[in-house]
């Protein structure tokens, strides 16, 4: 795609036209975008942009109980999704010109998928969360089909009124060439949101995803992404704490294989007093994969008694795989507690050795050990539900990098 | 019968030799002791013969039941019915203890063409095993060897060699550690897995040990050698006069 560059903005664009002139005023950025030193997007550019369209067919359920939203070739089937249990809606936003006008004033100005998948919209649905919606609601976005030449665009938006508590599945495993979601929540005071994120794109596929929470006063958040699939995939979340007393939980773990690049960037802004987030982040890398970890927590000037932790480790199984972490604290008040750290090793082959003694073959023994590297990264989900459903996606792809 | 003979074995960590060329037989039934000064090499004999990466065998041979171990990876070797008490047993931050102890049991039992065990039945198993010993339903909840006493971690090695009931067990200081009583449990334990149909291989410091477990034949290993063998008064000997007068007579 070639940016039609400097097409000036026009007083009566619509918010999808300003934000399409302000990607193609820069286009995707490369390395020398400090944001994308690591993971420079720019070869996205060889990506044709073309909507897919849905293949009229439900994925198979995940979680029982569950309503199923599907998103096929990038597109919102209705016909394969579930009617919304009583307080809850779904509306889309294609038509919804004060829902874009919303979401457009909420995006950051010059980010790539927040500009290019909002102009794009593939899918656009929002899904509203009312004080009658029951308190054991799970929701499952689920992004299926897709092929090497489909890109998919799809925004959503998820609002939860005050007091409302929601769980919420995004399971990504479609085949586009390009994915670029861009999910917006918002959370508003005294809200709960249990979240976790499965990301199995397949092997062609460049996985590029921009989630914005926003966090009301008293506000609880439990999130855990597991990135494993796709060529490329960064997962990049912003996580504003906008109300005091937010206790966030915003967790990764990444798996990576063969050539694969998985970066998981976050940006945490304690914007006010009072608040607490914990980020966990353990990666495995295997073969030439390459893992990035860049974790941005800023704390504003009276945002006192911020408590903020963040703790990446990576392990590497093979000499060839590599890691790195960047953590950046900003800090402007001074009565904070903030910590941060970052270690990478590898599999002890006195633990190895203790196992194989037992009988139990290599494999086997280096899955456990694999498994045991991850476990207290899982332990951070609350929900059992749901942390069945990662701790299965983490044990079968410990089990395959084991195999060979 | 044979069921484990060391012969001539020479081995090495990097370019040390530790080894210098051990000749021992173990017999169906047999318990056999070695005793030796600080850094002589039993444990070192002890990580040669389960198979460890490092340890280089450069002559010789171990036999187990008649087959060379030499090219088998120590998995193979610990299904081949050898088993390996630990004088350090390792942490395992993670892995959980009951999942650790099933995967060993049921490769085992994969490999001896049986059914494996289902979570049930195993977990009733290893309570029994694991009272007997004195190991806690709460230690068995916890990750394998994290936050175990050292007292607790040798009962715990001596429960696994209950489960994997090899045909041949190799203890490495398992008395180490242990107070009066647990000496005495574990004891019992081992003595419990005394048969015709096994053997031991006893290593210690102390002749308290062997006066629970009493050892067919005593060895002494010096320097990476055997310089004397004999039956259990040889322990005594040891504990009263100490290694220097063996050491001088090799
Ligand atoms: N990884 C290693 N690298 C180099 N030398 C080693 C290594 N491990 C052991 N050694 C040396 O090998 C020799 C034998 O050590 P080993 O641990 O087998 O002794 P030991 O008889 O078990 O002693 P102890 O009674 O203290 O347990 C010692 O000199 C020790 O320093
Ligand atoms: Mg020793």
């Amino acid at each position: 795609m070639s940016p039609n560059s400097a097409a000036p903005l026009i007083e009566n664009d619509t918010p999808r036209d300003a934000a399409a002139k302000r990607f193609a005023a820069v286009g995707w950025p490369g390395k020398s975008v400090e944001a994308f030193r690591f993971t420079p997007l720019d070869s996205l550019a060889d990506r044709q942009i073309l909507h897919g369209t849905a293949s009229g067919n439900r994925s198979t359920k995940i979680i029982d109980n569950a309503v199923h939203i599907q998103i096929s070739g990038g597109v919102y089937d209705a016909a394969s999704s579930d009617d919304m249990p009583a307080g809850i809606s779904l509306t889309t936003l294609q038509d919804d010109t004060e829902a874009q006008a919303a979401l457009f004033a909420d995006l950051p100005e010059t980010h790539p998928v927040a500009n290019l998948s909002f102009a794009q919209m593939s899918a656009g649905i929002q899904l509203s969360v009312s004080a009658d919606a029951a308190d054991d609601t799970t929701l499952v976005l689920d992004y299926a089909d897709g092929s090497e030449t489909s890109s998919a665009f799809p925004v959503i938006i998820v609002d939860m009124a005050p007091q409302t508590r929601l769980r919420l599945i995004e399971n990504h495993h479609s085949a586009h060439g390009l994915s670029a979601p861009l999910v917006h929540i918002r959370m508003a005071d005294k809200s709960e949101l249990h979240h976790v994120r499965l990301q199995d794109e397949a092997s062609h596929s460049d996985f590029v995803a921009l989630s914005q929470i926003q966090a009301g006063a008293n506000t609880k958040l439990n999130s855990f992404t597991v990135s494993k699939g796709a060529k490329l995939a960064r997962c990049e979340t912003h996580l504003h704490m906008l109300g005091e007393h937010a206790d966030m939980s915003l967790s990764h773990i990444y798996l990576g294989a063969d050539e694969q690049l998985l970066d998981i960037t976050t940006r945490l802004n304690h914007a006010v007093p009072n608040c607490q987030s914990n980020q966990l982040i353990r990666g495995v890398l295997d073969d030439k994969a390459r893992g990035v970890f860049q974790g941005m927590v800023r704390v504003a000037p009276d945002a006192q008694k911020t408590d903020g932790q963040q703790m990446s480790r990576a392990l590497l199984l093979s000499r060839d795989a590599e890691a790195d972490a960047k953590p950046e604290l900003e800090i402007y008040a001074d009565d904070v507690v903030c910590s941060h750290g970052a270690t990478v090793g590898e599999l002890d082959e006195t633990h190895l050795f203790y196992l194989m003694s037992r009988g139990i073959p290599e494999a086997e023994a280096r899955a456990l050990l694999i498994e045991a590297f991850l476990i207290d990264g899982l332990d951070q989900i609350e929900d059992p539900t749901l942390s069945e459903f990662l701790t299965d996606a983490v044990r079968s792809w410990a089990t395959d990098a084991t195999a060979s | 019968m044979a069921l484990l003979e060391i012969k001539d074995l020479r081995a090495s960590i990097g370019d040390t030799e530790i080894l210098h060329g051990i000749n021992l037989t173990i017999n169906s039934g047999e318990v056999h002791a070695i005793m030796g000064p600080n850094g002589s090499g039993k444990s070192t004999l002890s990580y040669v013969l389960s198979g460890r990466d490092g340890y280089e065998v450069t002559g010789g041979d171990i036999l187990l039941d008649g087959e060379s171990v030499l090219e088998m990876e120590a998995d193979e070797r610990a299904r081949a019915g050898l088993f390996l008490a630990f004088q350090y047993p390792v942490e395992l931050p993670g892995v959980s203890g009951m999942s650790f102890l099933r995967a060993a049991v049921n490769a085992r039992l994969r490999d001896a063409g049986e059914e494996e065990v289902d979570q049930l039945a195993f977990v009733k198993m290893v309570r029994a095993e694991a009272k007997a010993l004195g190991v806690s339903d709460e230690m068995l909840k916890r990750a394998v060897n994290v936050g175990f006493s050292g007292g607790e971690k040798k009962r715990y090695e001596i429960l696994q060699m209950a489960l994997l009931k090899p045909i041949m067990a190799v203890l490495d200081e398992t008395d180490s550690g242990l107070d009066v009583d647990a000496l005495k449990i574990v004891s019992e334990g081992v003595n419990a897995l005394r048969g015709p149909e096994r053997g031991m291989l006893v290593i210690t410091h102390y002749q308290r040990l062997l006066s629970h477990i009493v050892p067919d034949f005593v060895h002494i290993l010096a320097g990476g050698k055997i310089v004397k063998s004999g039956d259990k008064s040889l322990a005594l000997e040891v504990e009263e006069n100490g290694y220097a007068d063996i050491a001088n007579v090799a």
